[in-house]
């Protein structure tokens, strides 16, 4: 997929103004350490929004908040319409079957063959007991990362690229609504990295999921982000398109996209 | 203070989750044969060792005293009593609960046990309480095992130097034993092999992050399960002399 394609296909993608995550000022500490200051965010339905900025600056934990991993100390924390920390488990359990999360490693269980990874979720959560239909799907969601042919392989014999695209299967298994990137293209070589992040796009389109992506890969930021925000210490400083942000006057800002 | 109201709090995310439709029936079998079957080897062999070798210990002093028809009866006390249960409680510990906490740390730290928790499926049911429940049936088995072995290794200590059926040895230590010895000390082992369980399945599911943290996990589900043994046993003593004697 060309620059050109990869512009207009993000041309095409319709954000509307439904707003699927809100976060106002949100706060999060681990003892003395103040990770998340002061968090604003919207994300509306159909919007890819990239966050940007150094290690250490919370940026994970932002994400791990709205999957409801961590609770944030203060703040407001809305997924579609519902506040998170107010949720019992069972419905927070509800929550997450619309929530997908690619985790930096893949986080695939190693001692499960791809086939079962891909099945875990569906005969957990969706509580599918046909082993059709759930042959099926696994069929179908590892076509749409390329990847049919390693259904009987285990994740210690795939590469790196290999487990982002079946972690990212396994999430889209489950036809989120929202999806979480947590430095999707990290780690893998340039080539790969490219690869990864014109199949968000593809992903995107096809199951018309709005995204949250943390990266440090400008590529990355470039291809996928309709906005990208900037966060320096616990606090969004800067939101905007990758076009206005990389011509920012502000050297922090400016930093990222040299 | 914080680390008992932890524990009290995953003993109760375990209790609920038994109960919880769709028991993960294939895991709890696969935990049953790793820690069951996988471990009959070195239970077995260790208890028939034990039974030679405290036959071999006891026999030339009861000799001394005229009093070598005790030693079977000795021997069947003394292990299915007491020896028994710990020793393979504590060989349980080092086998078991390590390896489950380093299993449990390693998909903490690789954020399996994250990534099973935000697609919506419940880590608990799936590696939790099939892990306890697997180690509480399957100790008490291993240890019956065991004292079956510790006996027939008796009966061969006793045939290394004299020649004593295998009928009369069996008898003699069966003869010896009262109900107040055996159901106890089954009892007890139920206890030992839940605590080896919930030992390793809690250091490993509160794991640190990093990979430093998988060892500690797996050190600490050895040293923790370990003092739970040996306390259990010593609340188990208290309460067997309490009924019985």
């Amino acid at each position: 997929m060309d620059d050109t394609l990869v512009q207009d296909k993000k041309t095409e993608t319709t954000t509307d103004d439904e707003v699927v995550i809100r976060i106002e000022h949100l706060k999060k500490s681990f003892g003395d350490n103040e990770v998340l200051k002061d968090i604003n965010l919207e994300l509306h339905r159909g919007e890819n929004i990239v966050v940007l900025g150094r290690s250490g600056q919370g940026k994970s934990v932002t994400i791990q908040c709205i999957a409801g991993l961590l609770e944030p100390d203060e703040g407001v924390l809305e997924v579609l319409g519902k506040e998170v920390k107010a949720l019992s488990p069972d419905e927070l359990r509800e929550l997450r079957m619309k929530i997908g999360f690619l985790f930096q490693s893949g986080a695939l269980y190693d001692s499960m063959t791809v086939r079962e990874n891909l099945a875990f979720p569906l005969t957990r959560v969706l509580k599918i007991k046909d082993e059709a239909e759930i042959e099926k799907r696994v069929k179908e969601v590892l076509e749409s990362v390329g990847l049919e042919d390693a259904i009987d392989k285990l994740p210690s014999d795939l590469s790196g690229g290999m487990r982002k695209r079946v972690g990212l299967a396994r999430t889209l298994i489950l036809r989120p609504e929202i999806m979480l990137y947590d430095e999707p293209t990290t780690g893998l070589d340039p080539i790969t990295s490219r690869e990864i992040s014109e199949l968000i796009i593809k992903l995107q389109e096809k199951y018309e999921t709005s995204s949250i992506i943390i990266t440090h890969d400008m590529n990355c930021a470039r291809i996928v982000a309709d906005r990208i925000v900037v966060m320096n210490d616990g606090e969004y400083i800067a939101t905007g398109t990758y076009d206005e942000l990389a011509n920012s006057p502000d050297e922090l800002i400016n930093n990222f996209f040299k | 203070m914080e680390i008992v109201g932890d524990q009290v709090l995953f003993t109760g995310r375990f209790a609920r989750n038994i109960f919880r439709g769709g028991f993960e029936w294939g895991e709890f079998i696969r935990q049953c044969f790793i820690v069951g079957y996988l471990s009959v080897g070195l239970v077995g062999i260790t208890g028939f060792i034990i039974g030679l070798v405290m036959t071999l210990q006891t026999q030339p002093t009861l000799k001394d005293f005229g009093a070598e028809s005790y030693v079977p009866g000795m021997v069947s006390i003394s292990i299915i009593r007491e020896i028994g249960p710990v020793i393979i409680a504590l060989i349980c510990a080092g086998k078991i609960a390590s390896s489950i906490g380093a299993e449990l740390g390693s998909m903490k730290v690789t954020e399996q046990i994250d990534a099973m928790e935000v697609s919506a499926a419940n880590p608990v049911q799936y590696l939790v309480v099939t892990r306890i429940l697997a180690c509480t049936i399957m100790v008490p088995l291993l240890t019956i095992m065991a004292d079956g072995l510790a006996m027939l290794g008796g009966w061969v200590g006793v045939n290394i130097q004299d020649h004593v059926s295998a009928t009369l040895f069996f008898k003699k230590s069966f003869k010896a034993l009262e109900f107040s010895d055996v159901v106890p000390s089954v009892i007890k082992t139920f206890f030992f092999g839940y605590a080896i369980g919930f030992v390793g399945c809690y250091k490993g599911y509160h794991s640190a992050r990093g990979t430093e943290s998988v060892g500690k996990a797996a050190n600490s589900a050895v040293v923790s399960a370990s003092l739970w043994i040996i306390l259990i046993d010593a609340i188990a003593v208290q309460i067997t002399n309490l009924i019985y004697y």
